[in-house]
């Protein structure tokens, strides 16, 4: 679209709506999830309010960021954390190769962290001779297989168990043909038990992190973040900065509303607080701007960065469950990344937000209550004023507007078009007609409205 | 200028006007009433299970019965160290052997079933993780309802480095959405809610 390296939304979706019987599993599958969303938030008396109390916490974080991350600063460091800064992608990078460098450590074992994917560190540290394992069962998955994520919380949920059984075949030596989910989530806890035990270095990602007391909370179902971090000799947390609320009673409102929100369950498994390095280990945080700083002076889409990323605007969308997380091309998919991520980069993503029907389900499931539909709309408001729309789409537009204000051309075209449809047919319903290709177009009436009011105005 | 104080500068040009915080959030309690059959229910929901017990005699003899085949069992409990080893920290690499580990908590809570354990009750960070199967010992009558008076009850105890809520097995549905217990952590978690006053009868 915008640019000529990469395909948009419209052309990878085109790509996974090839396979219809699939496009609807992935589509059942991720309203399943919504479903339990919506049976464990009917069963909180008082979600309505908890969701109202989230968004203005999370206001408060906004407005005040500047001194809740001094004050966390400061907390952290009296706790024996040590804390770095970075303005970008390339300096977390950085930091991460140089605490590994300076414990000589080559290997490291990975918790999700999708702070970590929008910065690729992976490739980063491969490129620099250190190897590292995914530890979430889904990420293992996609991370063997080559691929990115394409959920935030469900990081295989385009993947079907029998390729997934045979990926395991080829990579970790399971029998053939054998694809139970019970069989292969348990060659997989002995495949990544051993680099557990064998990992000098873990990284995790961080859910919040509490500025009144240093500590940040992590939580995972698999067990695998504390696996990782209370193995390793250095652990490592990588957060970008919106993470932080001001007190540790806060975590009350948001844990409550996290899991059912991206799960339908009523917590994860592991909610862990770490708020000091174990005696003998290292604990590094890794404060992460990448863009975020300035997305916060945009007063139209600051509250984006609310977002607390339970993937509920994911499960809800009816673009993204029939389109699949990769047609997005970014680290964070669906609506919610269809509004962070054209602040990243606004000729790349400019696609995105015009990957949605705008039905505004996302901001209805939201749990801290971010316009993302309203958000989505304005955006597409921006990127067309900014001259970053598709060039069919601008011209399409410029028509619209030279036929809608010129009363003449527009009864004549309307005219034309009826004629066409009621005569020769074929004329737009083909496949050069991008309009026509996923609808069917109406029947053309005899006569415009206009006309129509004419004759029956006199009667 | 630092990272860190290009970040900091720009965040506070950047960041809107003062918003105040919320009262702090008072959920509908539920005091009054007995927590512990929604405790368990939610509990057994989430692929737990809770025994209601007289004491530690019970808790040894159910354990026996369920994990007849575990061969090291640690604990931290001064009370079992005739059914348990009494594990000393360590390297806690040295822990991947473990069957069975039985350690105390500090509460429940009945809204998730998840109970609040802390790093002085764990002997290792990654004990609570690394067994194969993990049984938590709270007393019955500290269960709370939600994660509201959790907080406020975590604020009472002393801070320690390390603490975390457990709610069930370690658990995983990443393959196609099949819910299958034991990913990397405990296959199994069991819940003693301890009442002195119960006969040994008293199963719930």
């Amino acid at each position: 679209m915008s640019s000529e390296n990469h395909k948009d939304h419209a052309a990878l979706a085109a790509k996974f709506n090839k396979d219809e019987a699939r496009v609807d599993w992935h589509d059942q599958t991720l309203w399943f999830v919504r479903a339990k969303r919506d049976k464990a938030a009917a069963a909180v008396p008082d979600w309505e309010l908890l969701r109202d109390t989230a968004s203005r916490i999370k206001e408060n974080v906004l407005s005040n960021l500047s001194e809740y991350l001094r004050q966390f600063e400061e907390a952290a460091t009296r706790n024996g954390i040590m804390v770095h800064w970075a303005a970008d992608a390339k300096e977390h990078n950085d930091i991460v190769l140089g605490i590994l460098r300076k414990h000589k450590v080559d290997r490291m074992v990975k918790s999700k962290s999708m702070l970590t994917e929008e910065c690729h560190l992976n490739e980063y540290l491969k490129e620099n001779g250190v190897e590292v394992i995914d530890t979430d069962l889904g990420e293992r998955v996609v991370q063997l297989a080559d691929e990115p994520p394409s959920h935030i919380v469900l990081p295989c949920i385009h993947w079907k168990k029998e390729e997934i059984g045979q990926l395991f075949h080829e990579h970790l030596g399971t029998p053939e043909g054998n694809a139970d989910p019970r069989f292969l989530t348990h060659a997989a806890r002995l495949h990544l038990r051993e680099k557990f035990l064998t990992r000098r270095a873990a990284l995790t990602g961080v859910n919040f992190a509490v500025a009144e007391t240093g500590e940040f909370v992590v939580c995972t179902n698999e067990g695998n973040a504390d696996m990782g971090a209370h193995l390793a000799d250095v652990h490592i947390a990588c957060m970008g900065i919106e993470k932080l609320i001001p007190q540790r009673r806060h975590l009350g409102v948001f844990l409550r509303l996290l899991t059912r929100s991206a799960t339908g369950q009523p917590i994860t498994t592991y909610s862990s607080h770490f708020k000091r390095p174990r005696p003998g280990q290292e604990m590094h945080i890794v404060l992460v701007d990448n863009g975020r700083s300035t997305h916060l002076g945009r007063k139209d889409f600051r509250n984006s960065l609310k977002c607390i990323r339970c993937a509920a605007c994911f499960n809800t969308c009816p673009v993204y469950r029939r389109s699949g997380g990769h047609s997005y091309h970014t680290a964070v998919a669906g609506p919610i990344g269809s509004i962070l991520s054209p602040n990243l980069d606004r000729k790349k993503y400019s696609d995105l937000p015009f990957a949605s029907t705008l039905c505004g389900s996302c901001s209805n499931v939201c749990p801290v209550k971010i316009d993302i539909h309203e958000q989505l709309y304005k955006w597409r408001q921006v990127i067309v004023q900014e001259g970053n729309a598709a060039a069919a789409k601008t011209a399409a537009m410029k028509t619209m507007t030279w036929v809608l204000s010129n009363p003449g051309v527009y009864h004549a075209s309307g005219k034309a078009g009826r004629w066409f449809m009621l005569n020769v047919p074929f004329t737009v319903k083909n496949k050069w007609n991008a309009w026509y290709l996923q609808r069917e177009l109406p029947e053309p009436p005899k006569q415009s409205f206009g006309q129509w009011y004419k004759k029956n105005r006199k009667v | 200028m630092s990272s860190r104080d290009t970040i900091l500068a720009t965040v506070k040009s950047n960041q809107p006007g003062p918003r105040d915080l919320p009262a702090d959030y008072s959920a509908p309690t539920a005091n009054a009433v007995d927590l512990t059959p929604q405790f368990i229910s939610i509990l057994e929901a989430i692929g737990g299970a809770a025994f209601l017990v007289s004491g530690y005699e019970r808790i040894a003899t159910i354990l026996h019965e369920q994990f007849p085949d575990a061969r090291r069992i640690v604990t931290s409990c001064s009370q079992l160290t005739a059914f348990a080893a009494a594990a000393a920290g360590g390297d806690p690499h040295e822990l991947d052997t473990v069957d069975l580990a039985i350690l105390p908590a500090h509460f429940g809570v009945a809204e998730n079933g998840a109970c609040w354990i802390t790093e002085s009750q764990m002997i290792e960070r990654v004990l609570p993780f690394i067994t194969q199967n993990l049984a938590l010992i709270i007393p019955r009558n500290a269960i709370v309802a939600t994660l509201h008076q959790a907080y406020d009850r975590i604020a009472t105890l002393e801070a320690e480095g390390f603490a975390t809520f457990i709610a069930g097995p370690s658990k995983t549905a990443d393959i196609e959405q099949s819910l299958v217990l034991g990913a990397h952590g405990p296959r199994s978690l069991t819940v003693f809610l301890v009442d002195e006053h119960l006969s040994d009868a008293g199963f719930y």
